[in-house]
This record gives structure tokens, sequence and C-alpha cells, in this order.
């Protein structure tokens, strides 16, 4: 496995698309097409991975390994399995779409397409490596350029909030960084594979027993505190309740652009980070401490809701109303998390809740960037007014722009036949039978929801015309201001098109992401000891019969997939 | 003995010390108009030259030459190539941001070579008369060399500060010295070890090492020791503070760890303590005073104290890692600085035009290259991976985390979350619009030779952040020549834990 | 004699203490009785070359004194070096190893006085009324 693989030709492609779109810089036109044709490649690149993915088949696919470092450990050590590659696919699918938002930004030069290039190879990246010294260099990186766009792009706070991005993301990158050092020290392994194997078996308890002796605490004590500490630089980015204090000014000062890539990519690296670390690596501790993540999750949920309902501006809304979504990745994943041991009347709740999870990831990542692109485009039609009580009755103005965004916001509220609600459903239907308090609470962040979408409709779609139109004609010899709000130009619905589309096909048919990620969810669902030896035996099959069974008609093709590869083993 | 091997063992500082006597020949008898660059050219190709040679020392055999008072062994050639490569750099730097008539600039570019000649003797030397020789070699030129801008009130008052508590931290270095040859009948590095397992004085050793110690904390400034800092590296030209604060550092560093882990390891039990405390102080009161400084320079020296103490951290690991961690932290820590003030004695000058940090704002959209540089060595400062100072502090806290120094490593990442506070205001002022009446707008133009410098320390802080594998296989290399890790499997019966026990039982 | 104290080995230091206190005494001695004092108000003046014993003690001094004086230490310190090399030279083949070694090492350092002394005066240092010195 000597060679260049495919995954780190898609990590190279964007950096050489930076390197291409700086050297082009005097040429602005040039530069941004060329940027955008590397996005559209980076994107097709995926769907080709996409294509090639074997849905089946449990474990890691297109591995590459080099060595690096060996003195510390640091492995070049990538490879991805149905969560790496559906965060490939959302990170091309939103990078684009953030492009194609700034194509008409004036203030957006080359220099932000290429950060947002190298902001791409940066979740690229980190969606693709399974060493943990590799993915968290990447992990790092990825601020760098973050860092960059809010500072450099956004409103007048811009340089406080970025500092608090920083710093925020920081501190949580520390904690981790401190908590895999000690795994390291006990184990010798940074690589997540094995460390999750060690986890399963019990060596990772046994390892930290025998090789940490902090102040005379047991093993079982050190993985809890490594555990917290591994949770909090998560909790930060995706980010959990209480450690979300960076997030609404930095996604209200950061250009809608820039929001876009934030919350449509960037917080998936949180979700990612429990998924691949905290749930395989810490699961004992997760049960151990179920019950206050479960708190936290329904925190995460019902809070932010409130928070947003509340918020008078519409960047604010959205950036609550991200994380309240967020929070149900997060009650997907605590859910499944309760679950470790061989227990066939619940593991189809579990796979329910985590294929929930997943396509809540895709589903968040597409409709807020989505949300987000359309309060860009109001910005820029308003002057960059974006308060609730500036607008009203713009359904008569602007009618396809209010359609459009009428259906990213059903789709965000979970409207059945749009992509948030089987992810929702999913969630909600894995959450009940495994903790039903926290799912019952959480249905309470689901109404506000749609108390507080609903809301922004009706004052800003109906009612009477608002201040941000009513300025742009009355006060008509500002030249900053359009005469009059224009609808969307035919270019503007072209680049919307497709978000929109998606919307309804994923909506209408999520087996379209449910049957890839097949393999990888009967995976996390049979806790072998070796997960490969567990697959070739009848269980999974009989969990997937099952599975088909509960979780409703639109994971039908599973079985014909399970079928396909039972034939090829 | 071979006679061309022995010179071959103090070849860089025979290169050095030739450059800096052929500077002296021919500034006087240049004409008094003419430019004095050429000499910096030739400082800079003596460093060439010097660094050169140490790498090739890397060839030689471990040895000693002169009667036993120099050894040319991993780690002393380790610290001869970064000091060489320190001053090449810091000549190419000060080439750039001095004018051509500055007064006496020959003197200055002859010190540079004097005081490498002293650091790198420091490195080499394993007879203490012979480090405290390198040492007031290296101080004296650096507290000239902090005097230099002699028409402003602050650089003499600088220097004055530097000598009379540089003077002070050598008297008790020489003190320890004395004290130290007083309980071991030797001041051979090599020798001291076993002087002290038959020692009748071991209080007085004990108290030598600490008066050690302190010199050489002084030096580099490592808190309680720290006051001289900030308000030198405040008065003192720009381009020399970039040397001042890594050169004699490392070299003090590199007599630090000689001295601890070669001649004291039985003491371990008392300078390790020690250590720690100056290690967890020195973090963070210098993480905490930069937080409240408006001067870049000023908050540059506190942020050097506060990489001493990172450093310092290394050294309390008593391990092959430690060890190697601190000098892989030292290259990592010197290449920014020096970096970062070759960045910032092009923008504020030779005369400190521009030191304060709102002075820096729109340096970015001024001068990209040199807001793109300056951003660089920050984000490095910070730790971002990619950069030498990622791998540097990651060396450092996962061996100190490996030993179980688990609540210094907690110290130690704490303070690196305090710091991105302040290294973020600076980065932030960099790319912040400028104002229209903002003086940084008349950036001069970059020469070659700070181009030059920034090129070599970008691309060493990459390699350091990208590739860090050989440089740190030299570090273990170079903490490999201590007997003490080679012999730590097979402890010699009746040295450390007999001369502890004799320790205990007296002390009781 | 076998015996003496060890002391005794200072007995010439002691006797050359005696004769130059002596001989001072001497001479200071010798000429209050011989000489003729006749006194007047230049002779009970400070010593003639002296500076004034009354004054202002923060009277400036020309800096070129300080640098003169520094000059004359460092050479002295450096000549003072040569001792005691001329004192082991007849040993130093033996302990060298070689048997030129300890002269070309002594070749060398003049050579390093030199180039400071050429520095020094090719700055006009030494030039005591010239201005063109790099003070």
């Amino acid at each position: 496995m000597n060679s260049i693989g495919p995954l780190t030709l898609l990590t190279a492609l964007p950096i050489a698309g930076a390197v291409l779109v700086l050297i082009l810089k005097r040429a602005q036109k040039l530069s941004r097409a060329v940027a955008i044709v590397i996005a559209v490649a980076a994107l097709l690149a995926t769907l080709v991975l996409w294509a090639r993915f074997d849905s089946a088949a449990p474990g890691m696919q297109f591995q590459e390994v080099h060595t690096w470092a060996p003195s510390v450990g640091l492995t070049y050590h990538v490879g991805v399995d149905g969560l790496g590659i559906l965060l490939l696919v959302l990170s091309a699918v939103v990078v684009l779409m953030s492009l194609a938002a700034s194509w008409r930004n004036a203030s957006h030069g080359p220099v932000y397409f290429a950060l947002v290039l190298l902001l791409e190879a940066g979740l690229f990246g980190t969606f693709t490596a399974l060493n943990f010294l590799h993915w968290f260099i990447f992990w790092e990186l990825t601020l760098l350029p973050a860092f960059f766009l809010v500072r450099l792009w956004g409103g007048p706070q811009r340089g406080r909030a970025s500092v608090q991005f920083f710093f925020y993301t920081m501190v949580g990158s520390v904690a981790l960084l401190l908590a895999f050092l000690a795994l390291y020290l006990a184990t010798g392994t940074y690589d997540f594979t094995t460390l999750a194997q060690m986890a399963q078996n019990g060596g990772l308890a046994a390892a930290l027993q025998q090789n940490l002796h902090w102040g005379g605490w047991s093993g079982g004590h050190i993985a809890l505190i490594l555990f917290w500490a591994v949770f909090l630089g998560f909790a930060v980015k995706t980010p959990v309740v209480p450690f979300h204090g960076w997030l609404p000014d930095t996604y209200s000062e950061a250009s809608s652009e820039t929001t876009m890539l934030l919350t449509g990519a960037m917080s998936k690296m949180g979700i990612f980070g429990f998924l691949r670390i905290l749930l395989p690596i810490f699961p004992a501790q997760m049960q151990e401490m179920l019950t206050p993540l479960l708190w936290l999750a329904v925190a995460s949920i019902v809070l932010p809701a409130f928070a947003a309902w509340r918020q008078k501006d519409l960047k604010r809304t959205f950036a609550y109303s991200s994380v309240n979504h967020l929070g149900y990745c997060v009650l997907g994943v605590c859910v499944a998390a309760k679950l470790t041991g061989v227990d066939p009347s619940l593991a189809i709740e579990k796979s329910a809740a985590l294929t929930g999870v997943l396509l809540q990831i895709f589903s968040h990542g597409l409709t807020a960037a989505a949300l987000f692109w359309f309060v860009a485009l109001l910005e820029r039609r308003s002057g960059g007014l974006r308060g609730l009580e500036d607008f009203g009755g713009l359904r008569k103005i602007v009618p396809v722009f209010c359609g459009l965004m009428g259906i990213a916001i059903f789709a965000s509220l979970g409207l059945p036949g749009l992509n948030g609600f089987p992810a929702e459903f999913l969630i909600f239907k894995g959450a009940f039978p495994l903790a039903g308090w926290a799912a019952t609470a959480a249905l309470l962040g689901l109404l506000l929801t749609a108390v507080f979408l609903l809301g922004i409709l009706q004052k800003v779609f109906f009612g009477p015309l608002g201040k941000g139109q009513l300025e742009t004609k009355t006060d008509t010899n500002s030249s900053s201001l359009p005469a009059a709000m224009r609808d969307l130009s035919t270019t503007e619905r072209f680049a919307l098109a497709p978000a929109i589309a998606l919307m309804f096909v994923l909506g209408l048919y999520p087996q379209l992401i449910a049957g890839k990620m097949a393999g990888t969810v009967t995976q996390w669902t049979t806790p072998a000891t070796s997960a490969t030896e567990a697959y070739k035996t009848t269980a999974p099959k009989h969990n997937a019969a099952r599975l088909e069974a509960a979780s409703g008609a639109w994971l039908i093709h599973r079985k014909a997939q399970a079928g396909k590869a039972q034939v090829a083993d | 003995m071979n006679g061309s091997m022995t010179v071959l063992r103090i070849l860089p500082e025979i290169i050095f010390t030739l450059t800096g006597v052929a500077i002296m020949l021919i500034d006087p008898v240049m004409p008094k108009q003419a430019s004095r660059k050429p000499l910096g050219w030739l400082a800079a190709f003596g460093a060439l030259a010097a660094l050169i040679a140490s790498l090739y020392q890397y060839s030689l055999p471990v040895g000693t030459a002169y009667f036993g008072v120099v050894q040319t062994d991993a780690f002393s050639v380790f610290f001869h190539v970064l000091i060489s490569g320190i001053i090449l750099v810091s000549a190419l730097v000060v080439l750039d941001a001095v004018h051509p008539d500055t007064e006496s600039l020959g003197e200055l570019f002859a010190l540079m070579s004097f005081g490498a000649v002293g650091m790198l003797l420091m490195t080499s030397g394993v007879e203490l008369l012979l480090v405290f020789i390198g040492l007031e070699i290296s101080s004296i030129s650096t507290y000239i060399l902090a005097g230099f801008r002699r028409k402003t009130a602050k650089s003499p008052e600088s220097a004055l500060k530097y000598f009379l508590l540089g003077s002070f931290a050598t008297a008790f270095f020489l003190y320890g010295i004395a004290l130290t040859y007083g309980a071991t009948g030797t001041t051979r590095i090599t020798d001291i070890a076993a002087g002290l397992a038959t020692s009748h004085a071991l209080p007085i050793a004990v108290v030598g090492l600490a008066f050690i110690v302190i010199g050489l904390a002084f030096k580099v400034s490592a808190a309680p020791f720290h006051l001289w800092t900030p308000d030198v590296y405040e008065g003192a030209p720009s381009p020399i503070v970039g040397l001042m604060s890594t050169a004699p550092k490392a070299a003090a560093f590199a007599v630090l760890l000689r001295i601890a882990y070669e001649a004291f390891p039985q003491l371990q039990n008392h300078w390790m303590p020690l250590l720690w405390i100056l290690a967890a102080v020195s973090m963070t009161i210098g993480n905490l005073g930069a937080l409240r400084q408006k001067n870049v320079k000023r908050m540059l020296a506190y942020s050097s104290i506060a990489h001493a103490g990172y450093l310092l951290v290394a050294f309390t690991v008593l391990s092959t890692d430690g060890v190697a961690a601190a000098s892989f932290y030292a290259v990592a820590y010197a290449v920014m600085n020096v970096g970062i003030f070759a960045v910032i004695s092009h923008a504020g000058g030779y005369e400190d035009r521009l030191t304060l940090i709102e002075d820096y704002k729109g340096l970015a959209y001024r001068s990209p290259l040199l807001g793109g540089v300056m951003a660089f060595f920050l984000l490095s400062l910070i730790g971002i991976p990619f950069t030498g100072g990622f791998f540097g502090k990651f060396y450092v806290f996962a061996a100190a985390i490996h030993s179980g120094m688990i609540w210094l490593a907690i110290i130690g990442l704490l303070n690196s979350g305090i710091a991105v506070f302040y290294y973020l205001r600076v980065l932030t002022a960099t790319y912040t619009k400028p104002m229209d009446s903002s003086p940084v707008l008349n950036v001069p133009r970059v020469s070659a030779p700070l181009c030059l410098a920034m090129a070599l320390t970008v691309a060493v802080t990459l390699v350091l952040g990208i590739i860090p594998g050989r440089v740190l296989s030299m570090a273990r290399h170079a903490a490999e020549t201590f007997p003490v890790f080679s012999t730590q499997q097979t402890p010699v019966p009746g040295t450390a834990s007999a001369v502890m026990a004799a320790i205990n039982t007296k002390a009781r | 004699m076998q015996s003496h104290p060890y002391t005794w080995n200072y007995l010439p230091l002691l006797i050359q203490v005696v004769v130059a206190a002596g001989l001072g005494l001497a001479i200071v001695g010798l000429s209050w009785l011989i000489g003729r004092g006749r006194a007047s108000k230049a002779k009970l003046d400070a010593y003639e070359c002296g500076v004034p014993v009354e004054g202002d003690a923060r009277g400036r001094f020309s800096v070129r004194f300080y640098m003169v004086a520094m000059l004359f230490i460092l050479f002295d310190v450096e000549a003072v070096f040569m001792l005691p090399w001329a004192v082991i030279y007849r040993h130093l083949p033996v302990l060298t190893g070689s048997r030129m070694f300890g002269f070309w090492e002594m070749v060398v350092y003049l050579g390093f006085v030199v180039v400071g002394i050429f520095y020094v005066w090719k700055k006009g240092i030494l030039d005591w009324t010239n201005d063109r010195g790099d003070l």
C-alpha cells in the first residue's frame, strides 16, 4: 500500500486548486472560475468514490498507509467507511454551494476562494484520517482558513467573533490532544481502528490500568477523565449546549457564505468525532455517563430552539436553529451508546437511530447551507439588512425567492417529503424505546422549531411590507441600495435548483443515503470482538432482515444490498 | 593526539573567529563613507561556512580535544548547527534592517561572530571554566549589541540593565563552579558525576548546582529571573533581539542540559523539583505578562519567557525523550522567533519606529508578503499543525505526560491556551484594514537578504512541522550522548541510589 | 633545617615587603630630615598634576580617559597571560606532545593582540587630539 491512493489525491486537489487560484490572483474572474471548477471536480471525485464505495462491506475502504514520523506514532493512514464517504460528499456539496453563493459577492476576492478551497482540503483530510495525530493535524488546520474567513470578511464585530471562535476551539483541541497523549502512553497507538478494537475487547481499560499511574486512580476513572476531555473537544466543535458560546456571534458576524461552510460542513467535524472516536473508543464510558449526556443532548435541542425563537436577527435565528438540529445528532449518538451488548430486540432501534444520525448529518448540512445562502441573497438585495423586523410581505415582491426559501425552511422544520423528516423520524424512532424521557423532552424542541420557523415565514414572507423594502423604495437616492428588490435571477435559480431538488429527493428516497450506510451501521450495531468475522456469520443477515421490517419502507433496498454482499462473500 | 583532528573539533569556532578578525581588519581601513554592507555579507558567509563545518562535524567520531576541554558529540554538534544557522539568518536580517551608513556597523558584525564563538564553546565545552569563558564571550558581545542604538535613551538603558543583571548571573554561575570544585575536586563536567559519588561535601555540591542553575536561569530568562527581559528586548535593536532571544538561550539551555544530565544525574531529586517550579512559573508569568503588553517587542519578550518555560518542562522529564524534546523545541522556537523578528525589524525598522501592536494594523494589506510571514510565525508560536511550533509543543508535552508529569503538562497546555489570545491580537491587527493615517503605510521595500532570511526560517519551520522525523532523530541521537541514558538499564551500583541514600540519612 | 615550617617558604616575600616598606619610609623620612622646608602657597596646594581636591562630585571627564584606562587594562591583562606561558615553556613539548605547539599557540595569541592594537589604532582611539575617533 505504498502508492498514492484516491483519498490522498482527493485531499490534494483543493490544495492545488488554492495555489492555482492564488497564482491567477490578478485575473479575478478567471481565478474564481478556476475555484468553482476545482470545487465541481472535487464533488465529482467524491461522487465517483461514492459510486465505487461498497455499501455492504464493513470497515474502512480505499485505505492507504504511509510512514510519516514513526518515532511519535504518527502514521499517514486514510480510509473511509460510510460515515467518511458521506461527509466527503457533504463537504464537497457545501463548499460548492458556498462558492456559488460567493460568485456575485464582489468583496470576496481570489484570496477568499483560495481559503475556502484550503478549508475543503482540511475537511477532506479530517474526514479520511484514521490516525489520531494525522487527524488532529487536519482538524487544527481547518481552523486556520476558517479563522481567516471569519476575520477578513464579515460584520463589524468579526474581530472579536473570530478570536472567540479560535479560542474556544483551541481549548477543546487542547483537551483532545491531552487525552490522546495519555491514550498513546497507555496503548502505544494512535490508530482509531486499533483503539476501537481494544475498547471492544477490554484491552483499553486494562492498558490504562496497567500503564497510567495517576495519583492512584483506577483505569476506569482515568478512562472517564479521558472521555470527558475528548467529549469537550467535540462538544465545542459541534456544539453541545453549554459549550456553544462562540457560535451565535461567529455565525452572525461571519459573512453568510462563510457561515454556510461553518454550519454545513465544519460543525459536522464534531459529529464525526462523536461517531468515529467517542462511540467506538469510549463505549463503556458513554454508557456510564448516559444520563448526563442525554441531558446535554436534550439541552442542545430545547434551549437553542427557545433562543432562536427570541432572536430578532435572521442569521442568529438560523445559528441557534443549527445548534438545535445538531442536538438531534448528539441525541442519536447517545441513544446508540446505551446499547453495547448483543440485544437483538433493541439493536434495531439502535441502528435506526444511527441511520437517522447519518441522514441528519447530510440533511442538516444541505438545509442549513441553503438557508444561509438565502440569507446571503437577502442581505445583498437589502443592502445588509437581515433583521426579522426589517422585512415583511416579501411574497408579493419576490415570489420565486420566497417559494424556494420556504421549501428550505420546511425542510429544516422536518416536513414529510423533505429531507429533514426521515432523519429526525429515525432518530426519534430509535430514541423512544431506548431513552423515552429524553426523546419526549426533545419533542419540545421539535415543536419550538416549528414555532419559530413558521414565525419567520409569517413575518418575512407575509404581512405588510417591512423596512427593508420600504427603504429601498423611499430612499432612492442612496446608490448602495437597489431601486426595488429583485427576484432571483435565472442564474441564481439554476444555482439553487439542484440543492432544492436534492431536498426533495432525499425526502422521498432517503434510501439513497441509508442504503450506502448499511454496512457501516451494521458494523456499529454488531458489537463483536472482530466486526469483520461477525459479519461473515449469519447474525448480521438476521439483523439486517429485522432492521428492514422495522425501519420503514425507505429502507426496502437494504435487503438487496445485504443479499448482494452475502453473495460476494 | 591527531593534530588535524584536534583542529576539526573546533572548526566552526575557528571559522567564526577568523570571520570576526577579518571584519575587524577590513572595517578600519575602509573609507569612512563606504557602505559596510559587504562586511555583513562576509559575516553571513562566515556563518554559512561555520554551519557547513558544523554539519561536517557529524562525521567526526565522538571525542575530546585540547586536553579534554572541548568535546564534539551529537549533542554539541546539534547545537553548533542551530547556533550557526541563527547567526546566519540574523546577519541577513541586520543587513536588511540597518542603513548602510549606520555608525560602527562593522563592529556589529564582528561582535556577532565573536559572540557566536562564545556560544559554540558553551555547547561543546565539557570543562566548566571553558563554559564560563564561552558564556562571558557571548554575554559581553550581546551586552554591546543590545546598546547599539547609542543615540536613543532606551538602547543604552537596555544594555546597562542587561549588563548589570547579566554579570550578576555570571557571578552566580562562577560561584557555583567554585563550590562544585570544592565538593568534587574537579571542574570537568564528565568527571563531576564520579567526584560526587565519593564526595564528602555533598551539601556544598547541591548549593553549587543551585547557583549554576540560577546563573543559567537568568540567561534563559526563566521566571523568576526574567525581570530584565522585557526592558532589554524593548530597547535593543529588533534584529539583535531576534539573535539574542534565541542563540545565547539555546547555548545556555545546552549547558544546563549537559550539566544537569551529565554532571549531576545523581542529584536529580534535587534539581528536578527546582526546574519543575521554574517551568511552571515561567510559563504562567510569561503568558500572563504578555497578555497585557501593547508593545510587540515586550509581548514577544514575555512570550520568550513562556517558551523558556515550555522548554524547561522537557528538562524535568529525565529521559531521552525529554532531552530530545528540549533540543527539538530549542530549534523550533529559535527558528520561529528569529523569523518573526526578521519581519518586525523590517516593518519597525532598526530605529524601532513601529513597535506598538496598533502600528501593525493593516500590515498584511500594505505588504502581503510581510503580513503573511508574520501570520505564519504567529501561528507557529501558537502551535498550529504543519509548523515547527506544533511538533515542538507536542513532543514536550508528550514527553511530560509519558513520564507522569501530568500536572505540569496540564499547566503547560492551559498556558498555550492563554497564549492564543495575545498572538491572535497581533494577528488580528495585521489583518485589519488600515486607516489612511496609520503609520505603517510606508513599509520599505523588502530586500534580497530579508527575503532569503524569511525563506530560510519559513522553510525550516515547515520542515519541522511536516517531516519532523529527521530533526527529531538527530535530537534523540544528541540526547543519547549522555551516559546517564546509555547506562539507564544497568545502573552502576553505589552511585545514584547510594548517594541519594547518603543525602537522605544526612538530612535526617 | 629539614623540619622548618611550611611558612618559611614565604620568607623571601617577607624580606621583600620589609625592604620595600623600609625604602619608602627611608626616602620620605630622610627628605624630611635633610630637606629645608620652605613652604609656599603653591607647594602646600594639592599635588601639582592632580585634580582639585574640592569641587562638584559630578564633574565631567572626557570619555577618552575611560577608553585609555580600558585599553590599558586589556593589554595589560593580555601581557600577563604571557607570564605563565614563559614559566612552563620548557615543559610544553612534553605536555602537548608536540615540539612547537606551545610556541605557535603564543604566536597565534599575539596575533590576536596585534589585531586588537591595529583596530584600536586605525579607529583613531590612540590619537588623543584628533576627533576622528569613533567614541
